[in-house]
């Protein structure tokens, strides 16, 4: 699809009137129901997550809702990369494979715990904000109690070949893409520059044998 | 100041260089992180590690479990309550008139009919607490955050903020009480406080680290920024340029772009 669209794009480029004209009216078009989209797509993977959250449930069974979550919602590639840098070209084939298969493990262990009950708290929606024809960035709240402000997260969905992706959460306005990324730069440039320094600590950390 | 520091305070530790290269990823990465003492903040933080797992964290675990949480929340209102003089004093340097005035109500309101100001009896009816600092005003003046410095005891920092610390402490009222005593409880308390609060969570932050200093650091530079731009951020975040898949993988992977992603 995106072969098509950027062949359509060069055919475009040739014919510069046409094609100013159609891509206005693809952006203007196609934006604000991409923009619902996101909404319901992100209010339907809470309440999946409430629920299955809300129930007496093990930490395995959070991590296994939470995995689940992880592949059929995020675009894990894209955050993967992201968090990689520039050492995702210096990364062998192999590597960029494990770092993928441990950068998932990674994520469900320090995510899929850290809410253990949900039981009653809600997700109120607080405005949508489009970045660019593919992202746009849904706002949320969660606040039980009413003295103190609510918790804000911001996901970042993006338009993917598969449909909608979670490409980054934001809460209160701390990144999870930009926390990985920061970290696992520092674990790299500690281990001399080596992408294998990063990978034998995720191996390490989520238990995985070599 | 960089180059006297490296030589003078931090000594035999050194100074982070920056990378010997000509790749600008991997400075951007450099410049990002903001930390050229890195190797002297990395010992301070070992030390900070070590006198809260030996002494914070115990006090902050007992805290926790023997006081039930609406009275830590009395004492968290109150400790909350006593730094409105410096909220309200940063709000007015900051031009943000609307804030002053909630403070001022939050402080009137919940010093008498909030005893004190253990109960929050403002945020009740949604006049709700935002906390402002003078690291926070002399950012919103334009003042850069300058290097990334661990501080003893006290934690992630960097020179504009620890700078805006000494003058929170002066512009304090309560600092020129008598009782002296006072100061020390208040300090204690305050610890004690935001310890047992961010029990959970610093659990679960280094538990979901590779590198612990570095999501600290991470996370302290995400956080003072949205406190600056007080939250307003959120909804215009600076987001990263994350590369779309089609430059991905175009070049010598464009074979896999359609494959399921690897799981």
């Amino acid at each position: 699809m995106r072969k098509v669209r950027s062949a359509t794009a060069r055919r475009l480029a040739s014919r510069p009137s046409t094609g100013l004209i159609a891509l206005a009216a693809w952006l203007v078009l196609a934006s604000p129901a991409a923009a619902g989209d996101a909404e319901t797509f992100i209010r339907e993977t809470a309440h999946r997550v409430f629920a299955a959250y809300s129930d007496p449930i093990t930490d395995e069974g959070r991590e296994e809702v939470f995995r689940d979550v992880l592949s059929n919602t995020f675009e894990l590639k894209t955050i993967a990369r992201f968090t990689l840098g520039r050492y995702w070209r210096a990364a062998s084939a192999d590597q960029r494979e494990e770092y993928l298969r441990l950068f998932e493990d990674f994520l469900v262990l320090a995510y899929a715990n850290r809410f253990r009950d949900l039981r009653g708290v809600k997700l109120r929606m607080a405005g949508l904000r489009i970045i660019n024809e593919r992202d746009s960035l849904v706002q949320s709240e969660v606040g039980a109690d009413g003295t103190r402000p609510p918790i804000r997260i911001g996901w970042r969905v993006r338009q993917t070949g598969k449909g909608l992706r979670i490409i980054d959460v934001i809460v209160d306005g701390i990144s999870m893409s930009v926390t990985q990324r920061d970290q696992f730069a520092a674990a790299i440039r500690a281990a001399g520059g080596k992408v294998e320094g990063l990978l034998a600590m995720l191996r390490e950390k989520t238990g995985t044998p070599e | 100041m960089v180059v006297l520091l490296c030589a003078g305070v931090v000594g035999p530790l050194g100074c982070a260089t920056a990378p010997q290269t000509e790749d600008p990823e991997s400075l951007a990465a450099f410049e990002r992180a903001n930390d050229p003492l890195e190797p002297f903040n990395r010992a301070v933080f070992a030390v900070n590690i070590a006198a809260d797992r030996f002494i914070l964290k115990p006090v902050a675990y007992v805290y926790k479990e023997a006081v039930p949480v609406p009275v830590r929340d009395m004492v968290s209102n109150f400790l909350h309550n006593l730094r409105s003089p410096v909220i309200l004093l940063n709000a007015l340097l900051q031009g943000d008139v609307e804030h002053a005035g909630t403070t001022a109500l939050r402080f009137s309101v919940n010093s008498t009919l909030g005893f004190a100001g253990i109960v929050d009896l403002a945020g009740e009816f949604g006049i709700v607490r935002r906390n402002e600092d003078f690291g926070q005003t002399l950012a919103v003046w334009g003042v850069g955050e300058g290097l990334y410095l661990m501080l003893p005891l006290l934690g992630p920092s960097n020179a504009r903020d620890a700078v805006g610390r000494v003058a929170d402490y002066f512009s304090d009222p309560l600092t020129y009480l008598r009782y002296e005593k006072f100061g020390y409880s208040r300090f204690g308390a305050n610890i004690i406080d935001v310890r047992a609060r961010n029990y959970d969570l610093l659990n679960d932050v280094e538990r979901a680290s590779v590198d612990f200093y570095a999501a600290v650091r991470s996370l302290y530079g995400q956080n003072r920024r949205d406190a600056i731009a007080n939250g307003a951020e959120a909804e215009l975040p600076p987001l990263p340029e994350i590369p779309g898949e089609e430059d991905d993988f175009e070049d010598e992977e464009g074979q896999e772009r359609d494959r399921p992603p690897t799981r």
